[in-house]
């Protein structure tokens, strides 16, 4: 039986595979330019400070110094991704908020050079009290981070559905507890860098930098470095991954710019690894808290949340993280009456941004926990009461969530197979056990303005097929998977494909690569640009064949009627003979897509569906504690996902196992520890990344549901997966020991704790 | 992070090298580098000359020479993990080797680097930008120790992964300098001042570890807990050896103290609980790592109890 | 002060004046332009800076590159032969060992110090010596997938 499709849903290697296993791809660091200069940034080393006085007299004599600049220096407009929520300057002015913060740079000929600069430079400050935990800073009195920011709670949300808190009334029981979530810091191999080059005759400044966001980039620069859009371009080169950390515009950025143009020479900013622990972003830390109302028959009822996100010293994404972090509250299980608060409250740390999940992860954990501690407390199965409450494509949604495709009890039936959960879950000997964990994703968020995509495909004489997307590949193969799609389409294979993308000199706009939207966005933009290449295309070869163009299939290089393969045109004999006729060359489409909402909204203020599509998947762990040191093992981790189409399953699988190795080391290994703001473990000796050797068992399974509004079906598949391990990790270690943990890390220490607990009050299992 | 300057040297003689190290104060010797140059990016070890001493010839054999086995300190802890008689003799040395770091740091490092590492803390493996948040430490160069907030002390633990089965061995090692050579134990070795972790005469260099026959005759094994199982130093590492013939028992522990330490009185006749309670009082861990000192402490007693159980 | 130094780099030599506190990465990426090997975190701690100095795997960011003269280094670039793609690489893209392929070229040298020492080295052995490679997008599932792969083909050549 023939497949489905010919290059959708093939396993094939990325595009830029063969350069990346050669050392060959480019990433910003490799770029080298004529005369260029290195950028390096002096930081402060106080949490909370006045600047009294620099003194960059002695670096600016320092030979090979060619530029010193401090806040002083810089134009007064503050920049950040979200319009409303700008707070941040490219080096500090009056004052420095966080350990870390950028405070002075100089550039010179050697990155030795410039080294040397810092060491030769001056900071007075007063250092001020400091706030260092969101629950203090709010309180009355306490610090200000930022003075026009009361109570330092820089966004909020507030929002009720059903009956709201009346709802609890009609509960057969009241759950209520609080859960807290660490920082953790994405660590990204490839360090954040950037290499500006400014030509003075045109006023034109080129950038490259390790970015997820090349148009944001854009209009952060243009406002900041007062340029106007159009003379900027940004090039996103390969990127060593980002995982939400290089979203935002950050000081090497605007400072590689700004040199570029004052020295009129390249300049290149290359962050080392303990400036990207303190001075990027860091997944939030979060308090949150859960009460949920249960009915007797084991349905959800009503349920009320409070988060307070440490944001750090300032916003990077605050208002979209807080409200994601409520609304997906709401998926996957059917929550008819909810209420929620969320708040990003500022303080004297590290900023936390966008990280795989974008504040989900931490509300989902504490949903997962404290949904299975009910299912314990009321002698319900946990997969069971999961599948009780699951959200159903097409039921309406009291969010207003359009879901028209969704796989989630079915996820969560395989995910329980597939780790043995019957013959496993209250069975096994004290110290092993399995849990599970459930969750949903958009694949993007509609219901804002400026997140659109476009897209221009382009079929030459040669048979091969330019596509310039403006989406920005950071390594999870976006490029590819725009690729296959626009392959499909027309009818071609993967290698006839030339991507050029990310490049705002070239390539159409596209948001970027956050929220998980890229597939469906820029694909659906792809598919539409390829969709209107291949009309024109047909019209003709219809004629040709006398056929009607709504019979014609093109595949694998041959267009033919429907049905009759063996009589089919050659792509190439079709240019061929549409050259001949004397049509213009090249054959182009165009297609853009923003996804669909009534009207144009914002996310903050409105209600309905804002996402095109939303995944669903649920994880199984089995875990087994070391009695001796309290060490966590995780045995085995089954992912059962529901993507819409795998449009790609090999990239497709690449993203589950390395969401669960990331889900690990949020549960158990990773945490960025501070001392009143500062990190006391900025680097990789000592932040718990996870290595191979924590590697468990890996086991996915697809779940497919070909869902209308993605492309050939698509839905995302880059952050769901890990919104789940930590909690399926957690559920398990109760599974194993019979404790509750409520605040993650779980580190070997605490299980010990519990272990000892557990002997003296004898406290029996499940 | 760029390396500072120095002055670089390549001496193809222990004389020589030894002179050198004498003549000029702020020479360092280069074996593996693993551990000097990340403190010297950090700018906590700054030294003027770097010796390297890799081209001295026959400093990294492993041999059996009249019942004892030598191990040259140049030796990669590569060698040392794979090497049969290691494997057969002194199977915890082995073990200890494997667990440095990551498969490169094994490459590259060498048993005399390991055990000549400089001691660790929060407040002192830090890039110079970090540790401007406070005054110098005593151990860099300041007056105050920020782990127990006193004057002209250090609480830097001793981290290094080798020494303990080397010390439960009684092991010996050779020092040589342009004078001559002299034979200690290893133990001798550890100053217990965290500042200045090693007793070695200026010039003097580590050439040799030499295991005694006997301690070949008994069982070795090394056990380490760290938060991964790479990349990183022990939170605790210890290692015991026993024979059971003559029912002695000899443990000891890394990252537990200024010094690896060695536990005193506990015999293979004791019960399990006894020796766990003695182990762990054998030490008071300070909080100078991002693990607690209660957790060090806690696995100082879970490691014996889960060696003391492989012996059975 | 700096000193003139030859270093031999897949196969071939090159006349250096350099300074002894450039390291071996920098000198790489610096002075002779070879940017596969890359720059993790600078402290020996992420195995991306991987390379092979007399067929062994070394940290070229905690080495220094005086300490270099006189051995076979090779990096990324130096692994396919003539164009032809190593039995590695062409596993790596074959089984998706990679995403962003930042820490690939540490991954593949390391692999094959591993292999050219041990042929068909069991998975955990493997997963031991591969893990002072650290990877954020993979998971590492696929990377011992393509190492493991190679090692299986070699052992069937006997």
């Amino acid at each position: 039986m023939e497949k489905k499709y010919s290059v959708v849903g093939a396993r094939l290697p990325m595009l830029d595979a063969g350069e990346k296993v050669k050392g060959a791809a480019r990433f910003t660091d490799d770029i080298v330019l004529p005369g260029m200069l290195h950028g390096k940034i002096l930081r402060s080393p106080f949490p909370h400070a006045k600047i009294l006085n620099i003194d960059t007299s002695k670096a600016e004599k320092l030979i090979g110094v060619k530029g010193v600049i401090t806040g002083r220096d810089i134009p007064d407009v503050p920049y950040g991704i979200v319009p409303k929520a700008k707070d941040e300057f490219a080096l500090a002015k009056i004052k420095v908020r966080h350990v870390g913060e950028a405070v002075v740079a100089v550039c010179a000929t050697d990155p030795e050079i410039a080294e040397e600069a810092l060491d030769l430079i001056k900071v007075e400050y007063e250092q001020l009290p400091g706030v260092f935990d969101p629950l203090d800073a709010i309180k009355e009195g306490a610090p200000l981070v930022h003075d026009n920011t009361p109570n330092n709670i820089s966004a909020s949300i507030h929002k009720s559905f059903g009956e709201g808190e009346k709802a609890f009334d009609d509960c057969d029981l009241v759950f209520d507890n609080t859960f807290y979530s660490q920082a953790v810091n994405h660590a990204p191999l490839e360090p954040h860098a950037a290499v500006a080059q400014f030509d003075p005759l045109k006023g034109e400044m080129v950038i490259w930098s390790s970015t997820q966001i090349p148009f944001f980039l854009r209009r952060n620069i243009s406002t900041t470095i007062l340029i106007p859009e159009s003379k900027i371009r940004v090039i996103k080169p390969r990127v060593g991954g980002g995982f939400g950390q290089k979203i935002d515009m950050f000081s090497k950025d605007f400072c590689a710019c700004w040199f570029a143009r004052q020295t009129g020479r390249p300049v290149k900013f290359l962050y080392d690894r303990e400036e990207i622990f303190v001075a990027t972003r860091q997944r939030h830390p979060m308090y949150v808290r859960v009460k949920t109302g249960m009915k007797k028959d084991g349905t959800i009822h009503a349920q009320r949340f409070w988060a307070h996100a440490d944001g750090g010293a300032y916003n990077s994404t605050a208002p979209l993280m807080i409200t994601l972090s409520c609304y997906f509250l709401m998926v996957p299980y059917r929550v008819p009456n909810l209420v929620y608060e969320g708040y990003h409250v500022y303080t004297n740390k590290p900023v936390g941004g966008a990280m795989r999940g974008h504040g989900i992860p931490q509300a989902r954990f504490a949903v997962e926990r404290q949904l299975d501690m009910i299912a314990v407390e009321m002698g319900i199965d946990p997969a069971e009461l999961r599948i009780k409450n699951s959200l159903h494509a097409h039921e309406p949604h009291p969010g207003g969530f359009i879901i028209n495709t969704c796989g989630f009890s079915e996820s969560v039936e395989k995910a329980a197979e597939a780790i043995g959960w019957r013959e496993k879950r209250g069975k096994l000997p004290y110290g092993r056990g399995v849990g599970m964990g459930g969750a949903s994703f958009p694949s993007g968020v509609s219901n804002m303005s400026h997140l659109a995509s476009g897209a221009v495909v382009q079929l030459g004489q040669d048979g091969a097929v330019t596509l310039l997307t403006g989406a920005a590949d950071i390594g999870q193969g976006a490029e590819t998977v725009i690729a296959q799609i626009v392959a499909e389409e027309l009818g071609v294979r993967l290698e006839d494909i030339r991507v050029t993308a990310a490049d705002t000199g070239i390539t159409p706009l596209d948001a970027g690569t956050f929220g998980s939207g890229v597939t469906v966005r820029a694909g659906n933009a792809a598919l539409e640009a390829a969709t209107s290449l291949k009309k024109k295309l047909f019209e003709f070869v219809a004629k040709e064949m006398e056929a009607n163009p709504l019979d014609l299939v093109a595949r694998d290089r041959l267009i033919y009627v429907k049905g009759s393969p063996d009589k089919g045109m050659p792509l190439m004999e079709a240019i061929k003979r549409y050259r001949y006729a004397d049509l213009p060359m090249p054959i182009v489409g165009r297609g853009s897509w923003m996804a669909p909402a009534s009207e144009p909204t914002t996310l903050l203020n409105e209600e309905g569906n804002f996402a095109p599509n939303y995944s669903f998947m649920t994880q199984a762990a089995e875990v087994e504690i070391d009695f001796d040191t309290g060490k966590v093992k995780v045995v085995k981790m089954v992912t059962a996902h529901d993507c819409g189409t795998p449009i790609n399953p090999l990239l497709v699988e690449g993203q589950l196992e390395g969401s669960i190795m990331g889900g690990i080391g949020h549960a158990l290994y990773e945490n960025v520890i501070t001392e009143k703001g500062q990190v006391m473990n900025p680097s990789f000796l000592d932040y718990g990344f996870p290595t191979a050797m924590e590697m468990p068992e890996m086991e996915g399974i697809s779940i497919e549901t070909d869902d209308p509004v993605g492309p050939f079906g698509a839905k995302e598949s880059g952050e769901g997966t890990q919104l789940a391990p930590a909690p399926a990790i957690v559920n398990a270690i109760y599974d194993a020991i019979g404790v509750n943990f409520m605040e993650l890390p779980i580190t070997p220490e605490k299980i010990l704790k519990a272990l000892e607990e557990n002997k003296r009050s004898e406290k029996p299992r499940s | 992070m760029r390396l500072p300057k120095f002055e670089y040297i390549e001496p193809t003689g222990l004389k020589e090298a030894s002179s050198i190290l004498i003549k000029e104060g702020g020479a360092r010797i280069l074996a593996g580098g693993t551990d000097m140059l990340v403190n010297m990016k950090h700018r906590v070890d700054l030294p003027s000359l770097i010796v390297n001493i890799k081209k001295i010839p026959g400093l990294d054999s492993i041999r059996k020479e009249n019942g004892t086995l030598k191990i040259g300190a140049l030796t990669p802890l590569k060698q040392v993990s794979v090497n049969p008689d290691v494997l057969k003799f002194a199977p915890g040395l082995a073990q200890a080797a494997s667990s440095v770091g990551s498969y490169h740091h094994q490459t590259m490092g060498t048993i005399g680097g390991n055990i000549c590492q400089q001691n660790r803390c929060k407040y002192f493996n830090q890039s110079k930008w970090w540790r401007s948040s406070r005054e110098l430490c005593f151990k860099a160069g300041g007056e105050t120790c920020y782990v127990v907030n006193k004057k002209d002390i250090c609480y830097s633990s001793y981290c290094g992964d080798m020494a303990p089965a080397l010390l439960t061995m009684n092991a010996k090692v050779k020092l040589v300098d342009a004078q001559g050579a002299r034979e200690v134990l290893l133990e001798s070795i550890f100053s217990g001042d965290g500042k200045n972790p090693l007793n070695l005469k200026k010039g003097e260099i580590l050439t040799e570890f030499v295991l005694p026959e006997d301690s070949m005759k008994g069982i070795s094994i090394y056990r380490k807990t760290a938060n991964r199982e790479s990349i990183d130093f022990p939170i605790v590492g210890a290692a015991l050896w026993a024979s059971k013939e003559s029912g002695s028992l000899r443990i000891a522990f890394t990252a537990v103290d200024r010094k690896p330490v060695v536990v005193q009185g506990a015999l293979l006749t004791n019960k399990v609980e006894d020796i766990m309670e003695l182990a762990s009082k054998s030490a008071r861990p300070v909080n100078n790592s991002v693990y607690s000192a209660s957790y060090k402490k806690k696995m100082m007693g879970m490691l014996v109890k889960s060696m003391l159980g492989e012996l059975n | 002060m700096k000193q003139a130094i030859n270093l031999n780099v897949n196969g071939d030599t090159y006349e250096l004046l350099v300074a002894p506190n450039l390291t071996l990465l920098e000198v790489l990426r610096e002075k002779i332009g070879l940017m596969g090997t890359k720059r993790g975190c600078d402290l020996g701690a992420c195995g991306a800076c991987t390379v092979l100095v007399d067929g062994e795997a070394y940290l070229s960011c905690i080495m220094l590159a005086v300490d270099a003269v006189g051995k076979n280094i090779t990096t990324i670039e130096g692994l396919s032969h003539e164009g032809e793609l190593h039995p590695l690489q062409r596993s790596f893209i074959d089984n998706g060992g990679l995403q962003c392929g930042f820490c690939t070229p540490g991954m593949i040298l390391t692999a094959k110090a591993v292999l050219d020492e041990d042929p068909s080295p069991t998975e955990e052995s493997l997963k031991k010596k591969l893990a002072g490679n650290l990877c954020r997008c993979t998971g590492y599932k696929k990377v011992l997938d393509s190492v493991m792969d190679v090692a299986g083909q070699s052992s069937k050549e006997g």
